[in-house]
């Protein structure tokens, strides 16, 4: 029989994935993502700065930290270790939450998954150092996979030969 | 932050899902077109379009007006901007962190070798 019409298969997930190689020596990358206070030299986009009120680098433990925007707004992340293998694995599950900790929503797309599978690997590749950054949503309805699937792959994917005609008319309008 | 409805910004990522409407809304940035030039292409049936011109209506993506008893339909950009905008934000998040870090790590470096 087909479960084609089964009400409770879900939707795949299409992993949001991002890569880089960091001209620095493994070692001092994974400092850079593990010490607070390296952390927040880099982390979060231009203009903002972090706070991480809490590390706890170990599986089951949390890093918990406010990321300051430059009009002045913060917005409080969670991470939550699954796996630590240090200089190679950093495994957590990233969500937003409110200064005590507990998890919240996005705060502007309500159907945005909860949880989202962080898998970051760092691969040493002679002086420099190779970092893959993976993300799935993690226990999400079907709903919250269809919003995360449409958020990475709306602008790559999907769009005909003319999407650049698109981006003109609507730079212009 | 870009700031719009969340329930908004649903309906259009809804619209944007399907990859029809993605087709009509290439064609209606060409220029305004009726119903039935929307429909042509697609070799789909008049009261199919309309369906999907319905939704992507509803999203406030297209605005359509009566000229008679032809429907000409626009393409509005600046619901369709902000989603795109919304699209390309956690993309962003990581691409600027990465930026930083890099910068970061380079200057880290720099001291070192002094």
């Amino acid at each position: 029989m087909s479960t084609q019409n089964n009400p409770t298969e879900k939707i795949a997930a299409q992993p949001f994935m991002i890569t880089r190689e960091f001209p620095a020596p493994r070692e001092l990358v994974w400092k850079a993502w593990t010490e607070p206070e390296r952390m927040r030299q880099w982390f979060g986009p231009k203009g903002f700065t972090g706070t991480t009120v809490k590390l706890d680098l170990r599986p089951g433990g949390m890093l918990h930290s406010c990321l300051r925007s430059p009009d002045g707004k913060g917005m409080w992340g969670k991470w939550i270790f699954r796996e630590v293998r240090p200089q190679e694995l950093l495994v957590w599950v990233h969500s937003f939450s409110d200064k005590d900790g507990g998890i919240t929503r996005h705060p502007l797309s309500p159907t945005w998954p909860l949880e989202l599978l962080t898998e970051t690997t760092f691969v040493e590749r002679g002086a420099k150092t190779m970092v893959t950054l993976k993300w799935t949503p993690l226990n999400a309805t079907d709903e919250e996979i269809k919003t995360f699937n449409n958020a990475h792959q709306g602008m790559t994917q999907g769009w005909g030969g003319t999407f650049e005609q698109l981006a003109e008319y609507l730079a212009k309008n | 932050m870009v700031k719009c409805s969340p329930r908004l910004l649903n309906r259009t990522f809804a619209a944007l899902a399907d990859p029809t409407r993605r087709r009509i809304l290439e064609h209606l940035a060409q220029g305004d077109r009726c119903v039935t030039d929307l429909a042509r292409p697609y070799s789909m049936s008049l009261p199919a379009v309309s369906k999907h011109l319905r939704v992507l209506e509803y999203a406030g993506l297209i605005r359509r007006r009566r000229r008679g008893r032809v429907h000409s339909l626009k393409l509005e950009a600046r619901p369709m901007r902000q989603a795109l905008a919304w699209i390309e934000e956690y993309r962003k998040f990581w691409e600027e962190s990465f930026d930083r870090l890099d910068q970061y790590l380079k200057q880290l470096q720099a001291k070192e070798k002094k």
